[in-house]
Formats: structure tokens, C-alpha cells, sequence
């Protein structure tokens, strides 16, 4: 396996980018719903810090993989997709990125708005991105939350097209981006 | 904020200007001290805590003071402090509930934090206050370090009086239960007061 993507297949980095970042999600939304129920009270204190602290690192390695997809050949879409089908591809995985980036920052942006500012796993606090006000931190919750909806919208059609392009269309597009799979073009470089 | 060296002056030259008419004035030994009482609006009490490894930030928006000084006279200095808990403002509604309940400050119970002091020591950068600080019923000894400088405004005699110190919440049993731990929220507050005083008469 090769660290770098090459034009037919994600390489190392890129897939321990992707599978890392779907892994933190998994966990973001698992703090997210026990965190919700709970009163005011040092377990929810400690799931939030969590995932604040989670939320952060998932901000920092989708710079990284932003970087690296820039220094990197993106693997090509299937020759045989419909121009609908491109252009769905591209659209949900821009809104992919986006939300990466917009998911973190909103939450980062309604913790400030509280005044619950946040730190990285206690090691360093981080910079409150807007001034403390109550009807800005609902604002903010109201579009954490929908994004989060929008996410699962988003997520869902990405692992539906990847199932089809594995089942449906027998194309190599989901194996490719798998650590220990070989594919049919992919491995032959 | 303000030059500790310009207060320590200015506490100086007042204390000389004034001696001779103190003294003439007064009791054989020490110089009367100044009774001051707390201007509100221009004075703040404000407490920063580690909450989930970040520092937070609250104030009291109520408290009385009463401090009847003079640099030159320590011994007949006293100081007494009252804040109103339920005056306290974290910025947060549901984290200044959780503060007001049982578990923290039981502000139900113990309203009031008091600070009395009647020991005064000069120190380096200023002075420092040592006395009885009680919180949730808990009293314990602490000492306060400040500065402190006089100032004449338009003929009224004000003491700015400024200052930091830690206090350790869990020696006052803020915190029970669960909020005895200190991973999430810290053992140690930090407390500053920036305090503007009016000189009264008794």
C-alpha cells in the first residue's frame, strides 16, 4: 500500500483520513445523543469536553486531508456514470468537506457564545470565536443541530452510492478507498 | 493596571501631608484611620474557574464592603466583605442554577460569603489582609493580597483598592456529590476584585 493516492486508488494517508474521521463522527454523535439527556452535571461536563475536544480534532484533520487531497491526484470517477451521477458525486462530496469544516466550527462558535469556551482534551484552550450572547448561542445551537441533520442526510447518500457502486454498478469505487481490499484496476499501478 | 510604585507614593505623601493634623488631632499613638465605603457601579468581584480544562469566567454583581484604613495606621485598619451568592453571574442561566443549588454554594442555606479582616501586613507590591473568609458555612483563614492608592476626585477622598487570590472551593465544601471531583471543574477559583472606594463619615 502506498502511502500517496494515486489517479485509480486512495492511497494510506487518504484512507486513514477518511476511515479516522468516519470513526470520530460515530463517536461525536454517540457523545452528542447521551450528552443531550442529561442535566447539568459533571458526567454531561465530561461528555461535552469530549466532544468539544473530539470536534476539534476532527476540524484539524480535515485541514489535513483538504492539504492532501491539494498535493494529491484525486482517483477518477467511473467513465461509465451519467453526467447526473458526476455531478451528485461531486456535489455530496463537497458537501462532505463543507461540513467538516462547518460542523466543528459551528459547534467551537456556540460554546463561545455560552461562555463554555473550549480546550483541547485540557491540554490548550482555544480562542473564543464570537463575544458571549444568549439569542447568538440558540442561533448557533439551531444550525449545529441542523447540520448535524444535514450531515446524516449527506452520509446517508454517500454510503448508499457507495454500496450501489459496490453491488449495483460492480465498479471499484468503494473498494478503493478500502485498506485491505484489491481491486481489479486499483492495485495494478 | 495602575502603577503599584505611583500608589505606593501617593499613599506616602498623603500619609505625610496628613500626619501633623492626624496627630495634632488625634489619640496619642496612631493616626485615625479612613472609613470607606463601596462605590457599586465602578467596582467589580469577579472568580475564574477551569471548567472541561478551559478557564471560565463569573463575577458577583452584589457585595458590600467596608474598610476603615490607613497605611499608617495597619493595627486600627479593618476590612469586612459581604457577597450576596445569588448575585453571581456566570454568563450561563443553567450554570448559575446549578451553582445556586444544594450541591455548590446551597445559597438557599448559606446566602451570604462574608470576608473579615483585622490584620493588615505591608508587603512588597502592596499590603496584604489576613482574616476569616467563610463560604457554605465553612470559615477558614485566608489572606488577601492588594494594592491599594488614594486619589482625590473633585474633593472626595476615593481608595482604589485591587487584588487577586485563589481559593480552594472543595475547603468549603463547594462541592458535594459528583461536584466534589476536579477533573471537570477545577479545585481552585481564582477571585479578583477591582474596588473603587468613597471615604465616609462615621
Amino acid at each position: 500500500m502506498v502511502m500517496r493516492n494515486t489517479t485509480h486508488r486512495w492511497g494510506a494517508v487518504a484512507q486513514l483520513l477518511h476511515w479516522l474521521i468516519v470513526a470520530l463522527i460515530i463517536v461525536q454523535v454517540t457523545l452528542a445523543a447521551l450528552a443531550g439527556d442529561l442535566p447539568l452535571g459533571m458526567k454531561k461536563l465530561a461528555m461535552l469536553a469530549r466532544h468539544k475536544s473530539v470536534g476539534i480534532t476532527i476540524l484539524g484533520l480535515a485541514l489535513v486531508r483538504l492539504g492532501w487531497r491539494q498535493l494529491n491526484p484525486t482517483p477518477a470517477l467511473p467513465q461509465t456514470l451519467k453526467p447526473y451521477e458526476r455531478t451528485l458525486a461531486r456535489f455530496t462530496h463537497a458537501m462532505l468537506y463543507v461540513l467538516l469544516f462547518a460542523m466543528p466550527l459551528s459547534g467551537w462558535m456556540m460554546s463561545s457564545a455560552r461562555g463554555f469556551p473550549v480546550s483541547w482534551f485540557g491540554f490548550f484552550q482555544l480562542p473564543d470565536l464570537v463575544p458571549k450572547s444568549q439569542p447568538l448561542y440558540h442561533a448557533l445551537v439551531t444550525t449545529h443541530q441542523t447540520l448535524a441533520v444535514v450531515l446524516g442526510a449527506v452520509v446517508t447518500l454517500h454510503v448508499a452510492a457507495a454500496l450501489k457502486h459496490h453491488y449495483v454498478l460492480r465498479d471499484d469505487v468503494l473498494q478503493r478507498m478500502l485498506p485491505l481490499s484489491t481491486t481489479t484496476q486499483g492495485t495494478k499501478r | 493596571m495602575r502603577p503599584t510604585g505611583h500608589a505606593l507614593l501617593t499613599a506616602i505623601v498623603l500619609a505625610t501631608a496628613a500626619g501633623p493634623c492626624l496627630t495634632a488631632a488625634g489619640a496619642a499613638s496612631a493616626p485615625p484611620v479612613t472609613h470607606y465605603v463601596l462605590d457599586a457601579p465602578r467596582s467589580s468581584l469577579e472568580f475564574t474557574f477551569q471548567q472541561a480544562g478551559a478557564q471560565n469566567k463569573g463575577k458577583f454583581t452584589r457585595f458590600a464592603v467596608s474598610f476603615d484604613f490607613s497605611p499608617d495606621n495597619l493595627a486600627g485598619s479593618r476590612l469586612e466583605v459581604t457577597v450576596e451568592i445569588g448575585s453571581l453571574d456566570t454568563g450561563d442561566q443553567e450554570r448559575d442554577d446549578t451553582l445556586h443549588g444544594a450541591d455548590l454554594f446551597a445559597v438557599a442555606k448559606f446566602p451570604q460569603a462574608h470576608f473579615a479582616a483585622s490584620q493588615f501586613n505591608k508587603t512588597a507590591s502592596g499590603y496584604e489582609a489576613i482574616g476569616k473568609l467563610t463560604i457554605r458555612g465553612v470559615t477558614r483563614d485566608t489572606r488577601v493580597p492588594f494594592t491599594f492608592r488614594t486619589a482625590d476626585e473633585h474633593g472626595v477622598a476615593v481608595g482604589y483598592m485591587s487584588g487577586k487570590t485563589t481559593v480552594r472551593r472543595l475547603d468549603f465544601g463547594v462541592g458535594q456529590g459528583e461536584w466534589r471531583a476536579t477533573d471537570q471543574v477545577g479545585n481552585e477559583v481564582g477571585v479578583s476584585f477591582a474596588l473603587r472606594l468613597t471615604s465616609a463619615a462615621r
